[in-house]
């Protein structure tokens, strides 16, 4: 089947809202969140999620703690802040009207 | 939030290590457990590694931008450039060694200087708003004078009416433009000691705007009626010092005279009064001018003019307001008084009286208008100095860029970008230039203490402020960058351009390039040579100038005198009393009986110790008031002691006494200029001071004696009109003894004292030392500009011939081939030798042809700042250039020899 990237700066959207759902995750379990919820239609770098992780920490978006997984090994969960659940808010309500007035455009006949 | 992000930055940049690690685990089980999925789903191990790397990426690229996105990888690489630069600084130490040293003394010279500068032309009073304070009149006269129309120093009755009538200052404050150096006792100490008092008006500290850090303030209640107000305010260093910081210092109390007072205040620590270098032990208000010794009368005279005023601006008023305001004042304030003498002569003067106002933001400073030349001399002497070891370096780092060609055309060939490399080299001289200006600022600490010592001339160090402050380590700071990049520049540049292939094939080869630099390096020390010229030519004269100063003629004999200053206040008693007279005639005779004693007198002035000048009228001429005659008060033995030639008539005897006609000695000038020619001017009478229209019979003077002329205040100065006249006749309170002696002068001065003691036990006695001394003291500022000079001019020409050797040694070794070849076919050593000696002399022939030239420019700007000077002559320059040219040959022959040594078959196999 033939994926597609994620549109550029939409990570942390993805990143939050991922987080938002579900709790505290590591990076492996939100690769595969983003991948299963989308039905495997968005792709991504899966490396990438780091470097995007990072900023966020440096953001104060979330912050990270070091757990163990269901198979027993230590992993580093991330978990949304107040910080994060706000910047949430801003990325979703900006993609909504983007998103909305792109879907217009191409929504006339 | 921004405060927050930025803690959290900072605490991921002190846990480096752990970061990367942490974020390494990460990315290994993300990859682990994608690689575990993939074998769970059917595939071998080795492609289920290989699929789960490809979907998660470069691994190193994301370490890197995870770490980038923290943004702090400037730092990373700038530390990068920094070890590499320490590291390549200890892999040569002899070049790093000569470039920190040169470096140090350079930059440490400059900021040295500097905070001289700073402390005494820069900085502001450390007052409120200081640039609205305004000074009455132009810094330069201190003392008082009973002049009509002066326009520096004012009565203080004429204080008050301008206090009261002006309508341009938020204040007006005055202060003695001289501090009192009084002896007073501590309640409760039995020991006399020094204390400088400043007398100031009640406004002085309102208007400054200082505030108390103990107790209170003197203010205008403390001013009102004249002395029933016995307190001081002390400054912070005497709280220390003489009380130890003692917290109950407000109920301490001290005696001055014979009154005592209460302390009512201390000032903060910055505070050191208004006059930068003068720093007073307290200040006491002025209405107890007559309590404070030596006890002026002046609180209430309106011509008894001893004080300087300062205003403070009201805001929004322009300087020029206040100055036709001030001038208007000025005119209406003096005619108004009572007393006023309004002769044609003194109305003419008056009318063309004018106060200027100048700034007071920086404070008075007779140490700032002694020093503001010699320091700006010395700053251009230090940076000079500097731009030498400049080049220097610049020099020694072209010469090991050819070393490190090789390196850098790897680097440049394996990719890294020239900006890159460059900034590379520039991080390395930035690193030595750093650490040169950390081992300067050290050593300008030392020259600090030194230079203090230099310019206070004495045992008494002058209070000035020159320790390190962020103004100077600013400057220090902008100096060393500055440096950094005036040597660095060039040789990272020129490194960096290079033809590859030529640089990667091994071998000294012949090609062109090597030619071009070291033309660079030649250029550099024609300039060092040239600059080198100039400050040994500047050094020459300075010392001349020095040399000259100290054998003038000053017309009396200052070797073999003993002086000393007594405080004669502590008696209580005035000048006039006949008891004072006494004491001090009783003084004179015990000390003259001592052993090895030959004579001893007091005088008002024995070198350089201000003056007391009046006009002359000599009986049957008219007043010629265009001329000052400086009368020195004396004792009966002063032309004995100081050993004056007397040329016509007698000295002083016990028959001169306060009821014998008055009689004076005059000098040599001042019988040729002042009295009628072809006459012998003994037993002629004058008048001195104006005397108005009806002059007192009694008040004549007789010439009974004419002595050769002799320096009065200054080495420099031309001949003076100075007369003699005995104490008795016209009382002084003096305090300064001279003492001509033979044999040991501890012994002496032991005997001196001891009979000054059997007189009179409470008499304190200071300033013990020689006449001599007293003498080449007034010679400090050249003395400091004639040795510093002739030290940075060493210097200069020690940075100079390390240039010369380092340049020559690069040359000989790249030619080493071609000398191998001229002594293979037959040239003799001598004429090998020749070669590079030859190379040497044009290079300081071009040199000094430069360097001569601008040594004249600059040797007439700097004859016009310091005052005797000599201008450049023949002699000095020639003496330079042959030191010079002798110090670059020498610096040249090591190299030279070098080269006659080459082995022609070594030399030739090498290739």
């Amino acid at each position: 089947m033939k994926r597609d990237e994620i549109p550029p700066g939409t990570l942390s959207l993805l990143i939050l809202k991922a987080l938002s759902l579900h709790g505290p995750l590591h990076g492996y379990e939100m690769v595969n969140f983003i991948q299963q919820s989308s039905e495997d239609v968005l792709q991504v770098e899966e490396g990438s999620l780091y470097p995007a992780l990072q900023r966020m920490l440096l953001k104060g978006w979330v912050t990270a703690e070091w757990g163990v997984t269901a198979g027993n090994r230590r992993a580093r969960y991330y978990k949304l802040t107040a910080a994060g659940r706000k910047q949430l808010a801003l990325e979703l309500s900006q993609f909504q009207r983007v998103f909305g007035a792109i879907h217009r455009i191409t929504q006339i006949a | 939030m921004f405060l927050d992000e930025s803690l959290r930055r900072i605490r991921m940049l002190l846990q480096g290590r752990h970061f990367q690690e942490e974020l390494e685990e990460e990315m290994r089980l993300h990859r682990e457990m994608r690689q575990q999925e993939y074998v769970a789903r059917g595939e071998t191990p080795e492609a289920a590694q290989r699929s789960a790397n490809r979907r998660f990426g470069n691994p190193t690229n994301l370490r890197e931008k995870s770490y980038r996105n923290w943004g702090w990888s400037w730092l990373e690489s700038l530390m990068q450039d920094l070890r590499f630069g320490i590291r390549s600084m200890l892999r040569s130490p002899a070049l790093t060694i000569v470039a920190l040293l040169s470096l140090a003394l350079g930059i440490g010279a400059n900021t040295a200087i500097f905070s001289f500068i700073d402390t005494l032309m820069l900085r502001s009073l450390p007052v409120k708003d200081p640039s609205q304070l305004m000074f009455f009149g132009r810094e330069g006269d201190s003392g008082i004078t009973d002049d009509i129309a002066s326009t520096t120093l004012y009565s203080y009755p004429f204080f008050r009416e301008m206090q009261k009538r002006n309508n341009v200052f938020s204040d007006v404050a005055a202060l003695m433009s001289m501090v009192n150096g009084v002896h007073g006792i501590i309640e409760g100490q039995d020991a006399m000691q020094p204390m400088r008092v400043q007398l100031v008006s009640g406004s002085y500290f309102p208007t400054l705007g200082v505030q108390a850090i103990q107790g209170r303030i003197l203010t205008e209640a403390d001013d009102n009626t004249e002395g029933d107000h016995p307190v001081v305010v002390v400054s912070y260093a005497w709280w220390k010092r003489a009380l130890a910081s003692d917290p109950a210092v407000l109920n301490r109390k001290l005696t001055l005279g014979t009154t005592t007072f209460d302390i009512v205040g201390v000032v903060p620590p910055e505070f050191f009064g208004t006059s930068v270098g003068e720093a007073p032990d307290m200040w006491a208000p002025m209405s107890m001018i007559r309590f404070v010794p030596p006890l002026w009368d002046g609180y209430k005279k309106n011509f008894w003019e001893g004080m300087y005023l300062i205003g403070r601006l009201k805001p929004g008023v322009s300087q020029e307001q206040a100055t036709s305001n001030v001038n208007v004042l000025y005119q209406q304030i003096i005619r108004s008084f009572p007393d006023v003498d309004l002769s044609a002569r003194n109305a003419g003067y008056l009318k063309r009286a004018h106060v200027d106002l100048t700034s007071m933001s920086k404070g008075l400073s007779s140490l700032r208008r002694r020093f503001s030349d010699p320091l700006r001399v010395l700053m251009g002497i230090t940076s000079l100095v500097l731009l030498i070891a400049c080049a220097n370096i610049a020099n020694l780092l072209l010469a090991r860029s050819t070393a490190r060609a090789r390196e850098l055309a790897v680097r440049q060939a394996l990719g890294a970008g020239r900006l890159r490399i460059v900034r590379q080299l520039l991080t390395e001289s930035l690193v030595l230039a750093l650490t040169g200006g950390l081992l300067g600022i050290g050593l300008a600490r030392i020259a600090d203490r030194l230079l203090l010592r230099m310019i206070s001339g004495g045992p008494d160090l002058v209070p000035l402020d020159v320790s390190i402050n962020t103004h100077l380590l600013l400057f220090t700071f902008a100096v060393t960058v500055t440096t950094a990049i005036l040597f660095g520049i060039i040789p990272a540049f020129r490194s960096t351009r290079l033809e590859l292939t030529e640089a990667l094939k091994d071998g000294r080869g012949s090609s062109s390039k090597g030619s071009s630099r070291s033309r660079l390096g030649k250029v550099l020390i024609v300039s060092q040579i040239a600059l080198s010229l100039v400050l040994m030519v500047g050094a020459v004269l300075f010392i001349r100038t020095l040399v000259d100063l100290n054998n003038v003629d000053t017309g009396f004999n200052r070797e073999g005198v003993l002086r000393l200053d007594i405080d004669s206040n502590v008696t209580g008693l005035k000048s006039e009393d006949p008891r004072m007279i006494a004491m001090f005639q009783e003084i004179e005779q015990r000390v003259s009986a001592l052993p090895g004693v030959k004579a001893a007198s007091f005088a008002s002035f024995l070198f350089s110790q201000g003056s007391w000048n009046t006009s002359i009228r000599v009986v049957g001429q008219n007043l010629n008031d265009q001329v000052n005659v400086k009368h020195n008060v004396v004792g009966n033995a002063y032309i004995a002691t100081m050993q004056i030639p007397l040329l016509a008539g007698r000295t002083f005897g016990p028959q001169d006494t306060a009821t014998s006609h008055k009689v004076g000695i005059i000098s040599e000038r001042m019988a040729k200029d002042l009295f009628p020619a072809g006459v012998n001017p003994l037993g002629l009478h004058y008048y001195a001071g104006y005397t108005g229209t009806d002059p007192k019979p009694n008040e004549e003077i007789e010439v009974i004696g004419v002595v050769k002329d002799v320096k009065f205040g200054s080495l420099q100065e031309r001949p003076q009109y100075i007369d003699y006249l005995p104490n008795p006749q016209h009382p002084w309170g003096y305090g300064t003894l001279g003492v001509r002696y033979t044999g040991d002068f501890d012994a002496v001065s032991r005997g001196v004292q001891l009979a000054i003691h059997s007189v009179n036990p409470r008499l304190p006695i200071s300033h013990l030392g020689t006449l001599d001394e007293q003498v080449s003291r007034t010679l400090t500022y050249h003395r400091i500009v004639a040795q510093l000079s002739a030290f940075f001019g060493l210097l200069a020409v020690f940075l100079s011939c390390i240039g010369i050797y380092g340049l020559m040694s690069y040359m000989v070794g790249k030619r080493t081939n071609e000398i191998g070849i001229r002594i293979a076919i037959g040239a003799s050593r001598a004429s090998v030798r020749w070669l590079v000696l030859r190379e040497i002399a044009l290079l300081t022939a071009i040199g000094i042809a430069i360097g001569v030239p601008v040594t004249m420019a600059s040797s007439r700007i700097v004859a016009a700042m310091l005052s005797g000077l000599h201008g450049a002559d023949a002699a000095s320059i020639l003496a330079s250039v042959v030191a010079l040219l002798a110090v670059a040959l020498l610096a040249g022959y090591l190299p030279a020899r070098r080269a006659a040594r080459v082995d022609p078959v070594v030399a030739l196999r090498y290739e």
